[in-house]
């Protein structure tokens, strides 16, 4: 095996230190395996060393170092070896793997994130998504709609026959026949639909995009994306990243193309929608792409199909290591207060309940209740707790940014016999002004016929914050005023805290009837 | 040299009138590209829970929610 000691000077703890004259894209393989892609000089720091620069590990990948693996990084296109030999990290003196729970190889896949991505998986685990991909295709045309393989599924089966090996998902596109966004979307959610009523499960990201989750043969979740789009006259959008003048004769009649074996719908002319995706260069192979996004493409996109999902990838982050782990922290004085002062027989409805911590002792203390969040799996491990031990818990999604959640949610908790309340502990300040809107209108829906609200929020006096849209009281009173609603109670009061002086704290009581 | 200024002033707010106006007008274009989801958003519910509500039919109103709220 060739190597290079000229171009990767060292691999420790801190990353990969190499000699950079031009960028290239190269894979960093664990034990002959692909974990990481990165360009040596659009993905590297520069050092003190002046020349050398460095490629830092990536997060996901930190926790694994620790003990001792063959390291091997070439360059992707012409696979020359330019480091290979077995490092030490930290203190452990075992081998590195990097796996998941269940022993399954994981790698970096082209969002950074940490999956089981194609390059490690056998025609015996890819059968099933195939089987998947086909199906849901079928069920497309079924249903109306002329989708194809998209993005890095169609890259992959039209440059290399293959799922592209840093991927970890498949994703389909259709162009519809509709021509305002608005029909788009409504379309979308009829195809959603259908495709639910078939026993799929299926998360909504946009106006023009879903996932299908299929598990695969090795019980893997995977998901297949179903993208949205439409002609603008003599421009093509499509959902997530195009928008561009483009021939409808590249589009259809549908032709074919061939993955992993098999014969699935294609656009008519490929290669068009290919450069549309991934510029000109689409034919060399880059596992480490990054999508340089066209901002006036983004910008019509996001007005017409986005906005529904603000800040939940950065929640879902926060709270996807805890989510089988029970709260520990004490419940809330205002959670404790309203249990105090509410008869025993109002259902309390936690908004934005987070982990449920709320909610949990709520249900402990035997009142009914039920924690809504965007993210409901935050609160998997009260969810179980609850079932077990016959708490009259319940958790369920409701998104404020999403006016057929608010709706469907507050038409079915109105309909539920028995007096309501709602808690909201920091829900106000964890939205902006749409979502605000969205919890008042739950709020009047829900307590119209008696009730009241609960909400505490910060101000935004007397400190900074970070990662909340603080509200000052005056605004609350006016947003429940405009909803229809009557302040019973408002104040504002200085809390301590330990790790940053003080805030300003707060609290309406608030009711509809 | 004084009619000069004052040309130049004009020109200057001439150009923040317009600069002005293009963030108002651009404000208003993001506003009506907001209204599709919002329409359809609303369509949809007319369509998959007002209808059945209609029929006054209670367990079809409870079922039309359930699948309705479980679809989103």
């Amino acid at each position: 095996m060739v190597t290079s000691r000229d171009v990767v000077r060292r691999v420790d703890q801190d990353g990969i230190l190499l000699a950079a004259a031009a960028d290239k894209v190269v894979d960093v393989l664990v034990d002959e395996r692909r974990v990481w892609s990165f360009w040596t000089l659009r993905d590297t720091e520069t050092t003190p060393a002046g020349s050398l620069r460095l490629a830092p590990w990536p997060g996901p990948l930190q926790r694994f170092l620790d003990g001792r693996a063959r390291i091997t990084v070439r360059e992707t296109v012409s696979r020359t070896v330019i480091f290979d030999e077995r490092v030490s990290f930290g203190s452990g003196t075992g081998e590195i793997a990097i796996v998941g729970r269940k022993g399954e190889p994981l790698s970096l896949d082209k969002d950074g994130r940490l999956s089981a991505t194609f390059d490690v998986r056998d025609a015996g685990h890819t059968g099933p998504l195939l089987d998947a991909i086909e199906e849901v295709l079928s069920l497309l045309h079924d249903l109306g709609v002329e989708a194809f393989p998209a993005y890095g599924t169609l890259l992959g089966a039209v440059r290399e026959g293959q799922f592209l090996g840093h991927d970890s998902d498949a994703d389909l596109g259709y162009v519809s026949t509709e021509t305002t966004p608005v029909d788009v979307v409504r379309e979308s959610f009829r195809l959603q639909r259908e495709i639910e009523e078939r026993g799929y499960d299926t998360h909504r990201y946009s106006g023009a995009a879903f996932k299908v989750d299929v598990v695969e043969g090795d019980g893997v979740v995977r998901g297949l994306d179903v993208f949205g789009g439409f002609f603008d006259s003599d421009r093509l959008y499509l959902m997530g990243e195009v928008g561009q003048r483009f021939e409808r004769e590249w589009i259809f009649p549908l032709g074919t193309c061939t993955l992993a074996g098999r014969e699935l719908p294609a656009p008519a002319a490929p290669q068009k929608l290919l450069e549309a995706m991934y510029g000109p260069g689409w034919r060399v192979p880059d596992p480490a792409f990054k999508f340089e996004k066209d901002p006036r493409t983004q910008e019509r996109l996001n007005g017409w199909f986005r906005g529904t999902q603000v800040d939940l990838r950065r929640w879902d982050r926060l709270y996807s290591s805890r989510r089988h782990t029970l709260p520990r922290r004490q419940p809330s004085t205002l959670a404790v207060d309203a249990h105090r002062e509410l008869p025993a027989d109002v259902h309390v409805l936690d908004v934005g309940a987070g982990r449920g911590r709320d909610a949990w002792y709520l249900a402990r203390e035997g009142r009914r209740v039920t924690a809504y969040d965007y993210l409901p799996h935050a609160a998997t491990a009260v969810r179980d707790a609850a079932v077990r031990d016959g708490l009259p818990l319940d958790v369920r999604r409701l998104n404020f940014l999403e006016l057929r959640s608010v709706l469907g949610e507050g038409a079915r908790a109105a309909r539920q016999p028995g007096p309501h309340a709602i808690l909201a502990v920091h829900a106000l300040d964890a939205t902006y002004a749409p979502g605000r809107d969205g919890l008042m209108r739950f709020a009047r829906m829900t307590l119209r016929g008696g009730g009241r609200l609960y909400a505490n929020f910060w101000t935004g006096r007397k400190h900074d914050l970070s990662r909340v849209w603080p509200i000052s009281l005056a605004e609350v009173e006016k947003l429940v005023r405009g909803h229809g609603g009557s302040i019973v109670h408002a104040s504002e009061s200085v809390v301590p805290r330990a790790d940053s002086g003080e805030r300003a704290l707060g609290q309406v009581v608030a009711e509809w009837a | 040299m004084k009619t000069w200024l004052d040309r130049l002033d004009r020109s200057s707010a001439r150009v923040e009138a317009l600069e002005e106006r293009v963030r108002v007008l651009e404000h208003d274009l993001a506003e009506l590209r907001r209204h599709n989801l919002r329409l359809a958003e609303l369509t949809d519910v007319v369509e998959q829970l007002l209808v059945p509500m209609a029929s006054r039919d209670d367990a079809a109103i409870a079922a039309a929610i359930e699948k309705f709220t479980k679809s989103l």
